[in-house]
C-alpha cells in the first residue's frame, strides 16, 4: 500500500504532525506498536499501565535486537510498581506525561486551529504552591490579587514582587535590568536586579518560571514567566489548562482522529518488523527530485507490520526515535526559542493512586483561631445570599494542581534538581470516583464512603551529580511521602494512620539520545524524527506542537511543497470564519495548491453559524 | 483580511450571494416590525381619552377602536418588545394593561405571578441588553407592586424572596463587572428595599471581597467608605480600632500598586480633615518609605504634599517655626518633581507651590 508519509509512532507531535498532513491533503499511514494511541505521551488505564510497566521491565527476548520494544527498555528503567491492581481500573487515564497546558501559546492555538478542541475538555488548574513542611505549603503569588492579599510578605516585598511581575509581563529584552545578564541565573538576576528576598524568589524560579536546577539562566525564564503571566485570564484566574481524561493522551488520540477523519489510515498494536530506507542506488541530488519521475520510479521508503501481507511504502517517514534506529535521520530543530530546560536530564517518575483529597494548607495561615473565627464570620455574613449554608473555614482542598518542592527543601530529597508534582482529582475526569464498598445502600452512607480517587504523578529530573545510581522508588519516596503529608486537612489529629496509596509505579524516563546536528541537504534518504525536547511540565504541548509543525513543513519541503489535493476553497476562504490566529488568507486566490500554513481554515461542516441576528 | 473582534462580536465576512441573503432576511424583519409596531400603537392611541399626543404613525390614527388592555394587547407588546426593547411609550402602554386591565380583575396570588413573569421577562432582556435604562425601570416597577403575600401571617414573604432575587443579580453583574457603578448604585438601591435588612458587616465583608479581587475599584472603596461611616456613627464598630485596620489594608494595597488612584482617594478620606495628629504624622512617614523605595511614583509625592500642607494649615501654629519652614520646603521640592514627572499638570503643581509659598 502506497502512502505519501507514514509515520511511526502516535506521540503527541507526531500526531499533530500527521493530522496536518492529512489536512494538507496528503495521504497518511499511522502506525503505532501499541494498542493504545499517545506512545510516550499515551494516558493508560491500570490494567493498561501495569502492562506497560511489565512489557519494559521484561527481558529482552525477542528476535530483532533494534525493534520499538527494545529501545523503550533503554528509554524507561528502574521500574517497579505495585501488584495488585485497584477495583474500577479501566475508569482511569493516567498520562504517562504529565502536563499543563498554558492558555496562551502555540499548543492552545493548534488545538483551536485543528478543531481539536472540539473533541477534547478542559478543566483550569487551580493552584501552583511550594511544599514548606509535612501537611503545609506555601502559596505562589503570580497576580496582583495575590500579592495583595498575601500575609506572608513584607510592604517592601510586596512593592518589589509586583515590580518584578510587571517587568516579566512586558518587552523585557533590551530593558537595563536585563541588559548584560541574560545568562545570570534566574534566582541570582532576581537577587541583584530587583532585590527579591529569599522565599519569593524560590516561589518564582520553581512555581512560577518552573525552573529545574539553581543555574538555569534568567533570559529563557523569564521568556516562560511571560507566557505565564500572560496566559492568566484567558480562560480563568490560573494560566494552565489540564486536558480531561488523561491530559495529552486523550489530546494525541484527538490529532489522530482529525487525521483519520482526513483520510489517514490507523494501524495500531501491529509490531514494525523492518524498515527499510529506499536503495542508496537511486540519485538523491536535489536537482533529480524536481525532475518529473513517475511516482513508481521514485525512491522509497518501506515499513513491515507483523503479520501484514504487503509492506507500506511512503514517499517519506516521520518517526518517533524507538521505531528506527541506526538509519540516518533528520534531526529538525524545534524552535527558535532558547534552549528549554530539562531536556538532557533523565526524569525519575512516579505515578501513585490515592484515595483521599490533597488539602493546600498554606503556611501564612492567620494565628488561629481568633482571626480564622473572624474570617469565617465574614464568609457567613457575606454569603447569605439564596443559600445561607457557607463553609466555617476557607477550604483548601485541591482537585487539579501543582506542588513544587524547590532543590534542598526534602532533607532525604534532591539538593540540586526540583521536583513538580501534578494532582489530579476527580475534575480531571481522569480517575474514577470510588463506590461505596458497604452492602447497605442509604443515600447518607453512600456520600459518607464514596472516596474522591486522584492521581499524582512526580517528576524529579536526575542530575549525574546525584552520586552511584538510586532506583526510581529510593529517589521518590521521600517525595511521595511528603505529598501524601497533605492528605489530612490539619485539624485532623495527626496519630491517625498515614495515608497510603493504593497504587504506585516508579520509573526512569530518559530523552531520546542526542542526535547528529542537522543534515543541511534536503535528500529524501532521510528520516524525520520526533524529538521531545523537554519534559517539563508546562512545556512540553508546546515544544512537542513547535517540534510537529518543523517536522510538517520538513515533510511538505520533502514532498514538493505542493498539496496534491486541496478542495476548491474559493466560497470557502470569503465565508470561513479565521480561527487561529495570525493567518492571511486574501493572497491565496493564486495559488490553491500551494500550502502556506499549518492548519487550513476549517471548513464549512466545522465553523459554527455565524448569523447574530 | 483577518477576521477581527470588535466590542466582543465578531465580524464575519460574507459572499456577495450571502450577503444579499442577510439584506433580504433583514428586510422581511423590518416589515414585520414596522406592521406590529403600527398595530400596537393604534391600541395605544384607542384607549387614552384624548390625552395622547398625535400618533407619529399615520396609518394607524386610522384605527380607533374600543379600550385596549385586554391581554391580546400585552401578548402584542410582548412580541413588540422582544424585537425592541427600548421601546419606552410601549413599556408604559404594558403598565397600562397590567394596571387597568389585568390586575382588577386578580388575586394577589394571580398578580403575583403576572409580575414574576414580567420579572423573568426583563431577567432575559438584560442579559442581551444590559444597559437599556427602560428596561430597569420596568422591573422596578414591578417590584414596587408586589402585593402582600403569601399569607397574612406573612406578608413580605413574596417581596423578600424577590428582593432576594435581585441581590443575587446584582451580585452576578458585579462578578462580571466589579466596576459597575450603575450596578452598585442599584445594589444600594437593592438592600434599601429589602424587608429584612442585610447587615451593614456583611455589606462591609462584601466590598472586602470585591477589593480583595481586585483593588482597583473606586466604587468598591466608596461603598466601604459609606459602610464604615454608619458603623462608626452607630457605634457597632470602635472607630478607632477599625480605621487603623483600614489603615492596614490601605498600606499593603498601596505598595502593591502605587499607581492605583482609588487606594489614594480612599486613603484621603481616612485622614479626612486630619482630626489626628500622631496618624498624620504616621501617614506622611508611611508613604516617604514608600516613595523611597519607588522614587518615580507620582501619586505619593502628590499625597505628601496635600498631607504635609494639612499638618501646616491644622497645627501650623502649635509648630515650631524651624519645622513649618522645613515642611514647606519639602513641599516645594517635592512639587518641583512633580512638575517634571507630570508635565500635563506642570500648572497645577505651580500653583500649588505658589500658595504654599503664600501660606508660609
Amino acid at each position: 500500500m502506497d502512502f505519501d508519509v507514514v509515520v511511526l509512532g502516535t506521540g503527541l507531535s507526531e500526531s499533530i504532525a500527521a493530522a496536518a498532513l492529512s489536512k494538507a491533503g496528503f495521504k497518511v499511514a499511522h502506525v503505532d506498536n501499541n494498542q493504545y494511541y499517545g506512545g510516550d505521551e499515551a494516558s493508560l488505564t491500570l490494567d493498561e499501565l501495569a502492562k506497560w510497566a511489565d512489557s519494559r521491565t521484561a527481558e529482552a527476548n525477542e528476535k530483532s535486537p533494534a525493534s520499538y520494544l527494545a529501545n523503550q527498555r533503554t528509554r524507561y528503567t528502574s521500574i517497579s510498581r505495585s501488584t495488585t491492581i485497584p477495583p474500577q481500573s479501566r475508569q482511569y487515564s493516567v498520562p504517562l506525561a504529565p502536563s499543563i497546558v498554558p492558555s496562551v501559546g502555540p499548543h492552545i492555538d493548534s488545538l483551536v486551529a485543528s478543531g481539536v478542541s472540539r473533541y477534547g475538555s478542559f478543566k483550569l488548574l487551580e493552584k501552583v504552591a511550594v511544599y514548606d513542611r509535612p501537611g503545609v505549603v506555601q502559596s505562589v503569588p503570580g497576580s496582583k490579587e495575590d500579592v495583595f492579599k498575601s500575609k506572608v510578605l513584607s510592604l517592601l516585598e510586596k512593592r518589589r514582587l509586583m515590580r518584578f511581575l510587571l517587568f516579566a509581563a512586558g518587552e523585557f529584552e533590551g530593558k537595563k535590568e536585563l541588559e548584560g545578564k541574560e545568562h545570570m541565573p534566574l534566582l541570582q538576576f532576581l537577587r541583584e536586579a530587583f532585590s527579591l528576598s529569599d522565599k519569593p524568589a524560590i516561589a518564582i524560579a520553581y512555581a512560577l518560571a518552573f525552573c529545574i536546577t539553581a543555574d538555569e539562566p534568567s533570559l529563557p525564564a523569564l521568556t516562560r514567566i511571560r507566557q505565564y503571566l500572560r496566559s492568566a485570564g484567558r480562560y480563568g484566574a490560573t494560566p494552565f489548562l489540564v486536558g480531561h481524561y488523561g491530559g495529552l493522551g486523550e489530546t494525541a488520540q484527538g490529532f489522530c482522529r482529525t487525521s483519520a477523519v482526513k483520510g489517514g489510515t490507523y494501524i495500531l498494536g501491529r509490531r514494525v518488523v523492518a524498515v527499510k530506507s529506499p536503495s542508496p542506488a537511486v540519485d538523491t541530488s536535489p536537482h533529480d527530485e524536481k525532475a518529473s519521475t513517475s511516482p513508481s520510479t521514485e525512491p522509497r521508503y518501506s515499513v513491515e507490520l507483523e503479520d501484514f501481507d504487503e509492506p507500506l511504502t511512503a514517499k517519506i517517514l516521520l518517526a518517533s526515535p524507538d521505531y528506527v534506529s541506526p538509519v540516518p535521520i533528520v534531526d529538525v530543530p524545534s524552535s527558535s526559542n532558547p534552549v528549554l530546560s530539562g531536556s538532557i536530564y533523565p526524569v525519575a517518575r512516579c505515578i501513585a493512586i490515592v484515595d483521599k483529597p490533597l488539602w493546600f494548607t498554606p503556611s501564612e495561615l492567620p494565628d488561629e483561631p481568633a482571626a480564622a473565627a473572624a474570617e469565617a464570620e465574614d464568609a457567613v455574613d457575606g454569603e447569605a445570599e439564596e443559600t445561607p449554608s457557607a463553609p466555617l473555614a476557607p477550604n483548601y482542598e485541591v482537585d487539579t494542581a501543582v506542588l513544587v518542592f524547590p532543590p534542598g527543601c526534602l532533607a532525604d530529597g534532591s539538593v540540586t534538581t526540583a521536583a513538580h508534582v501534578l494532582v489530579m482529582g476527580e475534575g480531571s475526569m481522569s480517575a474514577p470516583r470510588g463506590k461505596c464498598e458497604s452492602s447497605r445502600q442509604t443515600k447518607r452512607l453512600l456520600s459518607l464512603k464514596e472516596r474522591p480517587l486522584g492521581i499524582v504523578n512526580i517528576s524529579l529530573p536526575c542530575t549525574s551529580s546525584s552520586g552511584p545510581p538510586h532506583s526510581a522508588e529510593e529517589l521518590l519516596r521521600p517525595y511521595l511521602d511528603a505529598t501524601l503529608t497533605l492528605a489530612a486537612p490539619l485539624s485532623v489529629p495527626s496519630d491517625s494512620q498515614p495515608i497510603a496509596p493504593i497504587f504506585t509505579v516508579f520509573y526512569i524516563h530518559h530523552s531520546a539520545p542526542p542526535h547528529p546536528p542537522p543534515a543541511l541537504s534536503t535528500a529524501s534518504s532521510e528520516i524525520i524524527v520526533a524529538h521531545p525536547h523537554t519534559s517539563l511540565l508546562p512545556e512540553i504541548a508546546d515544544a512537542a506542537t513547535q517540534h510537529a509543525e518543523a517536522m510538517f513543513w520538513k515533510a511538505v519541503e520533502m514532498l514538493g511543497r505542493r498539496s496534491p489535493v486541496r478542495e476548491s476553497g474559493s466560497t470557502d476562504e470569503v465565508e470561513g470564519k479565521n480561527e487561529e490566529g495570525g493567518e492571511k488568507e486574501a493572497e491565496e486566490e493564486s495559488d490553491p495548491g500551494e500550502i502556506d500554513s499549518f492548519w487550513p481554515p476549517l471548513d464549512a461542516a466545522e465553523v459554527e453559524s455565524a448569523d447574530d441576528w | 483580511m483577518l477576521t477581527d473582534v470588535q466590542h466582543g462580536i465578531k465580524q464575519v465576512k460574507y459572499s456577495r450571494e450571502a450577503l444579499a441573503a442577510k439584506k433580504e432576511r433583514e428586510r422581511a424583519k423590518l416589515t414585520e416590525y414596522q406592521s406590529l409596531t403600527a398595530a400596537v400603537l393604534a391600541r395605544v392611541s384607542s384607549d387614552c381619552d384624548g390625552t395622547t399626543t398625535p400618533s407619529l404613525y399615520e396609518p394607524a390614527l386610522a384605527q380607533r377602536k374600543e379600550r385596549s388592555w385586554t391581554s391580546e394587547s400585552f401578548d402584542l407588546t410582548t412580541k413588540l418588545l422582544h424585537v425592541n426593547p427600548e421601546f419606552y411609550t410601549v413599556w408604559n402602554y404594558r403598565r397600562n394593561i397590567l394596571l387597568n386591565g389585568l390586575f382588577p380583575e386578580r388575586t394577589p396570588t394571580q398578580i403575583n405571578d403576572l409580575l414574576s413573569d414580567d420579572l423573568s421577562l426583563t431577567t432575559a432582556f438584560l442579559k442581551q441588553h444590559p444597559k437599556v435604562y427602560w428596561i430597569w425601570n420596568h422591573r422596578q416597577w414591578c417590584l414596587q407592586q408586589v402585593p402582600d403575600g403569601p399569607s397574612e401571617a406573612d406578608p413580605n414573604g413574596w417581596r423578600q424572596s424577590y428582593w432576594n432575587k435581585e441581590l443575587y443579580v446584582v451580585e452576578k453583574m458585579l462578578d462580571a463587572d466589579p466596576r459597575n457603578f450603575h450596578a452598585w448604585t442599584y445594589r444600594r438601591y437593592v438592600l434599601a428595599q429589602m424587608p429584612i435588612k442585610r447587615t451593614e458587616q456583611s455589606e462591609l465583608a462584601y466590598t472586602k471581597r470585591k477589593i480583595e479581587a481586585n483593588f482597583s475599584n473606586f466604587s468598591a472603596w466608596h461603598q466601604r467608605s459609606k459602610v464604615l461611616t454608619s458603623l462608626w456613627a452607630s457605634g457597632k464598630l470602635d472607630k478607632a480600632k477599625s480605621s487603623q485596620e483600614e489603615f492596614d489594608l490601605v498600606q499593603n494595597a498601596m505598595y502593591t500598586d502605587p499607581n492605583d488612584q482609588s487606594v489614594w482617594i480612599y486613603h484621603r478620606w481616612l485622614i479626612g480633615p486630619g482630626d489626628d495628629r500622631d496618624i498624620l504624622e504616621r501617614e506622611i512617614v508611611s508613604i516617604q518609605e514608600l516613595l523611597d523605595e519607588q522614587p518615580d511614583s507620582k501619586w505619593c509625592m502628590e499625597s505628601l504634599v496635600f498631607y504635609k500642607r494639612l499638618l501646616l494649615n491644622r497645627y501650623g501654629d502649635v509648630m515650631p517655626s524651624e519645622g513649618k519652614r522645613d515642611l514647606g520646603n519639602e513641599c516645594l521640592d517635592l512639587l518641583s518633581k512633580l512638575q517634571d514627572i507630570d508635565p500635563d499638570r506642570r500648572q497645577r503643581y505651580a500653583d500649588l507651590a505658589h500658595d504654599a509659598l503664600h501660606v508660609q
